[in-house]
This record gives C-alpha cells, sequence and structure tokens, in this order.
C-alpha cells in the first residue's frame, strides 16, 4: 500500500525566490530550508499537493472546487514569479485516476485534467523543497479563493477520502502530503496595505490558526474556518482549506514543529506520519 | 455580464506577450476585440481598478495590469486606487 508518511505545511508566496535570491539568509530561507530538511528526513516517493489555483489552472469557464491532475507531467509556473524556471514535474496518472476514482466513490464529486499547467502555488514550495523535481507530485485542486467555497468539514473529509485510496493502492510507496496556502492574506485587493501588493487584513486569525494547529485541536479549527471567517481574513484566506486538507489526510495528530511567520500571515509546518 | 471579457483579457496581459505589448503601446485598440460595456471600456482604460474592482472584477487579474505596467497602472497608483474600494 501507499503510505502518508509525512505532511508538510507550507506558504507559496509568489516573490520569495527572488527575495531569497536576494538575501540568502533571510527569515523566509530559513524557514523554507527547515520544510527541505523534513521533507527529506521522510524520503517520499511522491508528494500529494492540495493547491489553490489562482485562476491560471482553471479560469471562470470551467471552475471546479476539486479536481485532480491526472497526468504524467505537467509544466509550470504558468504566472512568471521572478527568479523561478518553468519546470517539467514528474507525476503519476495512474496513482492521480486512482484517487480520484476513490473519491467519487466516497461522495466527492472530484473534477479532473489531464492537460494542465500549474501557478506559482504548486511550483514555489517545490522550488524551494525539490529543485530537482524529482520527486512525482499529484496536485489537488480545492477552490478556495472564490465564493461559494467548499466547508472546512468537507475538505478535511476529502484528504481522508485521499488517504483511503493511497491505502488501497497495491504498491508500495512513501507519501507526503503537503498543504500549500496562507492563513491571511489580501493579494492585490482593497485590504493591500500601503505601498504594497499584499496584506494581512486579519492577524488575529493567522495566530489563532498556529495555536490550534500547534494545540491539534483541528476540530475546532474545522469549527472556526467559516466561509465568513475565511474571506475576512484575506482575498487567498481560503488557502487553509488545503491545510484543512492536508491535515485530513495526515490525521490531524500533534505537529512535528509549526514555524509561523506571522507578520505575514502563514506558517510552516511539519507532521510524521504513523 | 462581460465582467468575463475583462477577467479574460487581465489574463490575457498575462498569457499573451504580443497582447501585453499591444496594450502598452495602444490600450484602446488592443482592447477593442473585446465585447465590452462601454463602462467597462472607460474604466479599463482610465486604469479604473476601484471601479472595476466593484463591477466584480477579479483583483488577482487585476494586478497583471500594474505588474506589467499597461493602461497607465503602476503599482503605487494601482495601491492607491484599489484600497480605496475597501
Amino acid at each position: 500500500m501507499a503510505e502518508i508518511v509525512g505532511a508538510l505545511g507550507v506558504p507559496h508566496t509568489p516573490f520569495y525566490p527572488s527575495l531569497v535570491e536576494r538575501e540568502p539568509q533571510c527569515e523566509t530561507a530559513k524557514l523554507f530550508a527547515a520544510v527541505t530538511d523534513a521533507l527529506a528526513a521522510m524520503q517520499p516517493d511522491l508528494i500529494v499537493m492540495f493547491d489553490t489555483d489562482h485562476l491560471n489552472t482553471f479560469f471562470f469557464d470551467n471552475l471546479p472546487i476539486f479536481a485532480v491532475g491526472v497526468a504524467d507531467r505537467f509544466k509550470g509556473p504558468n504566472d512568471e514569479p521572478r527568479s523561478v524556471p518553468i519546470y517539467t514535474i514528474k507525476s503519476r496518472a495512474d496513482l492521480a485516476g486512482h484517487i480520484r476514482g476513490l473519491a467519487v466513490e466516497a461522495g466527492f464529486d472530484v473534477a479532473m485534467t489531464q492537460q494542465f499547467t500549474v501557478d506559482h502555488s504548486v511550483v514555489v514550495p517545490l522550488h524551494f523543497m525539490t529543485p530537482k523535481m524529482q520527486i512525482p507530485v499529484i496536485p489537488f485542486f480545492i477552490s478556495g479563493h472564490l465564493a461559494p467555497l467548499p466547508s472546512a468539514q468537507r475538505c478535511f473529509d476529502v484528504g481522508l477520502a485521499v488517504k483511503k485510496a493511497l491505502q488501497s493502492w497495491s504498491e508500495p510507496l512513501r507519501v507526503v502530503v503537503i498543504g500549500s496556502g496562507s492563513f491571511s492574506l489580501e493579494v492585490f485587493g482593497p485590504r493591500i496595505a500601503p505601498g504594497k501588493s499584499d496584506g494581512v487584513p486579519d492577524p488575529a486569525w493567522a495566530k489563532r490558526v498556529c495555536a490550534l494547529i500547534e494545540q491539534g485541536d483541528i476540530h475546532r479549527l474545522i469549527a472556526e474556518a467559516t466561509p465568513h471567517q475565511l474571506q475576512r481574513a484575506g482575498n487567498v484566506g481560503g488557502e487553509l482549506l488545503d491545510w484543512i486538507a492536508m491535515l485530513g489526510a495526515i490525521g490531524g495528530g500533534p505537529a512535528k514543529f509549526v514555524k509561523p511567520q506571522l507578520e505575514q500571515g502563514h506558517a510552516y509546518a511539519a507532521w510524521n506520519g504513523g | 455580464m462581460s465582467v468575463y471579457a475583462v477577467n479574460y483579457l487581465c489574463r490575457e496581459v498575462l498569457r499573451d506577450h504580443a497582447f501585453r505589448a499591444a496594450m502598452k503601446a495602444d490600450p484602446a485598440s488592443a482592447i477593442a476585440r473585446y465585447d465590452l460595456s462601454e463602462d467597462e471600456r472607460q474604466a479599463l482604460l482610465a486604469g479604473d481598478v476601484a471601479k472595476l474592482y466593484r463591477m466584480g472584477v477579479n483583483a488577482f487579474l487585476m494586478g497583471y495590469l500594474p505588474r506589467f505596467e499597461v493602461c497607465g497602472l503602476t503599482l503605487p497608483l494601482y495601491n492607491e486606487r484599489i484600497r480605496s474600494a475597501a
């Protein structure tokens, strides 16, 4: 069986690669180094990444709530973040199709795409953590930006369905699940900070999310992550749903570490499987 | 609803480099082929992102306008205008 051996939560801020290139000793560089070390220690054969696309993979012509990328490779980023080359990322169409099949069987109407590119939200974390792109990645897309959002409970449950699908896969594989996104952030919307292209509209919420994750109180987190609260947290506040799906897949136990970067509205975290 | 067309053409500024160049050189001609309302057309050419936001245009997509400096927008100008829509 494919077994989830660990989980990570990471941000995907598009200007981080250029920031780290300019300032290799900055806090962001150190925080990404910590999750990179954690990932290496997990010795993964495969990554499943829960991600919210920014209207680059999908668009208003076709906007699934949940979707899986079913392909043997895909490219990205498709939105030109600075200092990030266009990578070809290996994937596993067979296992991605299996995950989708079992998720649908479990009651989640998961869409699929077989030919797609991904944006910074998938590639920026990989750029830091697996720059050789040696580990196949299956992207699981959650619509976390545009109302109506799926509920936090449903995202947790779909994560659990992904875990069960992996467990029923006959090949032995070590899988790491990743949740990609912020807790409180506004991007190019009215609540950005003066002089910047983003802002953190609800820092208290970001702090609260970090505390609940650290305590492992995922049921409280799910209860508090209402659509209203996610919207209040900024126009990408719903990216917390990617973390919640990741927590559903790992089982939501105590984290190995949670490293908040609260002035940016997000954190870096790792869990061991078991 | 032609908000769809505004969203679409904002994304084309990212994706289609020839369109990006055309938007820098002569935005009125570049957007002529899109099915926009007169209000949308005027707001876009004026770089009135607060108005476009209120009309329902997506903020991430509008972000490509100052990023590539089209429709007279720079990041500081965009910042000032979009914040007025709060």
